[in-house]
């Protein structure tokens, strides 16, 4: 009788008390929200772990800091001075990789035009509304500042363009989140999400299921489909709700289109999903640019190109593409933008 | 007597056990059922607190830029007013679902809805 009754109690007490071993913890770093959960650990060391990462993050932040003096505005300093630098190794790697990766989408995605986005004021933490020189833009964009331009030579750089100014804003994020993949796997930890600024990477489940994301609709406050996010898999949106301003009744967003000089006009935003793979962060973060910024008779050889066969592309209310891969992963919340969405034959 | 005795031990062991099964089972449909989402507010990266959504309520919170205003409105909330500069957060207009979020980057404040059926983990934006 006294062990059954004992043996109740306590699973009374297990049932009620039993709490999800779930941390989340939030910060800002980037210029915008970093969250990270951790599934399966004790507060103590999923503790621990996420404030390694997001000092870790805090530091390769303030080392690619664009428009304030960094490791990476002293390359720029460089560059217009007409002079080589040396650099630590892994921003060597980087700009190598973003060099490799403009190229791959033709030139596209192109972080080599900090000028331009400095002109447009995207810049700053507090930008403001401003009609730019249209005179400053031509003279900018006749000068075509290309990640091609780069020499790099083991850990020596120089710029044979002196009007290369480079910005990671479409990079560092992404790489950030396969940085904290990486340190997740080093310390075992098994489950674990990491959102930087709506860029997303998964690592192992959410208990017995897949980590489940939302997409943002892009002009309301509500997601408008969700994923299962599987372990290695990352998801990114370029947006152009996220930055920027109106004048005279018109959008200006920060995602410039590197040929024209202008910001993009007529797009809503553009998510990719990206399998597990090397650098599947920094592919979740640089390849929905190019799609976002070519003509609509472009986008789909730039998915071809960056080679992401998941994609989601939103223009309008009454225009939605989704690729025939992501359809598959989708389910839908809004279900009016689903009877909107045509299905896209990849390949 | 023993006999009588040891019977009534198998009753109370049978009522025993049956409410304990009852009081685990009605805890669990009913006390994780409750309906009524909250709101979780956050700065930086502290935990503000937790509201109960269905009461109106306005809350003042202090970020890097000042004073964000709050409105908790039977069952919505929204950022009423904030010191930042693009005003991104006072124009996301009224959350009232679970998984909504609503962020100010420049002051550092975050809304977010929640409640017992989370539709998703993490929201890519």
């Amino acid at each position: 009788m006294r062990p059954l009754f004992l043996f109740f109690s306590a699973w009374l007490l297990i049932s009620c008390s039993a709490k999800e071993p779930l941390y989340n913890t939030q910060t800002y770093v980037f210029g915008t929200l970093v969250d990270i959960s951790i599934y399966g650990e004790t507060d103590e060391r999923a503790q621990a772990v996420s404030n390694a990462i997001i000092q870790e993050y805090q530091h390769l932040h303030q080392r690619l800091h664009a428009w304030k003096p960094s490791e990476l505005s002293a390359v720029n300093q460089a560059f217009t001075q007409g002079e080589a630098i040396t650099v630590k190794a892994d921003i060597a790697q980087m700009l190598s990789d973003v060099t490799r990766l403009s190229t791959q989408s033709n030139g596209t995605f192109n972080p080599a035009i900090g000028q331009l986005i400095k002109l447009w004021g995207f810049q700053n933490d507090t930008f403001t509304p401003h009609q730019v020189d249209a005179k400053a833009i031509d003279s900018l964009i006749s000068k075509n500042p290309r990640m091609t331009d780069l020499v790099i030579k083991g850990n020596q750089i120089h710029s044979v363009n002196s009007a290369v100014q480079l910005d990671l804003g479409g990079y560092a994020k992404g790489y950030a989140l396969d940085l904290g993949l990486a340190y997740l796997k080093q310390q075992h930890i098994q489950h674990a999400l990491i959102n930087i600024g709506g860029n997303i990477i998964a690592l192992g489940q959410h208990g017995n299921q897949a980590w489940r994301v939302g997409i943002q609709h892009p002009r309301q406050p509500n997601a408008i489909a969700t994923v299962a996010l599987a372990s290695g898999w990352a998801i990114g949106t370029s947006g152009d709700y996220q930055r920027y301003f109106y004048l005279d009744g018109k959008r200006y967003c920060h995602i410039i289109d590197p040929k024209t000089g202008y910001p993009v006009q007529g797009m809503q935003s553009v998510t990719v999903l990206i399998p597990p793979k090397k650098q599947a962060g920094v592919l979740s973060d640089v390849a929905s640019k190019p799609i976002f910024i070519a003509p609509a008779n472009e986008r789909l050889a730039q998915a071809k190109a960056m080679d992401v066969p998941h994609f989601l592309i939103i223009t309008s209310n009454t225009d939605i593409q989704v690729s025939e891969a992501m359809q598959q992963k989708l389910t839908w919340l809004d279900h009016k933008a689903e009877k909107i969405a045509k299905v896209v034959r990849f390949e | 007597m023993n006999k009588l005795k040891s019977q009534a031990l198998i009753g109370d062991i049978f009522i025993i056990v049956t409410s304990a099964i009852a009081v685990v089972f009605l805890f669990k449909t009913l006390w994780s059922n409750v309906p009524a989402s909250q709101l979780l507010i956050r700065q930086a990266d502290q935990i503000i607190g937790t509201y109960d959504l269905e009461q109106t309520r306005e809350l003042h919170i202090h970020g890097p830029l000042g004073e964000s205003h709050i409105s908790i409105e039977q069952g919505k909330v929204r950022f009423k007013q904030s010191p930042c500069n693009h005003q991104y957060c006072v124009h996301q207009g009224w959350l009232n679902r679970v998984g909504q979020v609503a962020i100010c980057l420049p002051n550092q404040i975050s809304l977010q809805l929640i409640g017992e059926k989370k539709p998703y983990d993490s929201l890519n934006y």
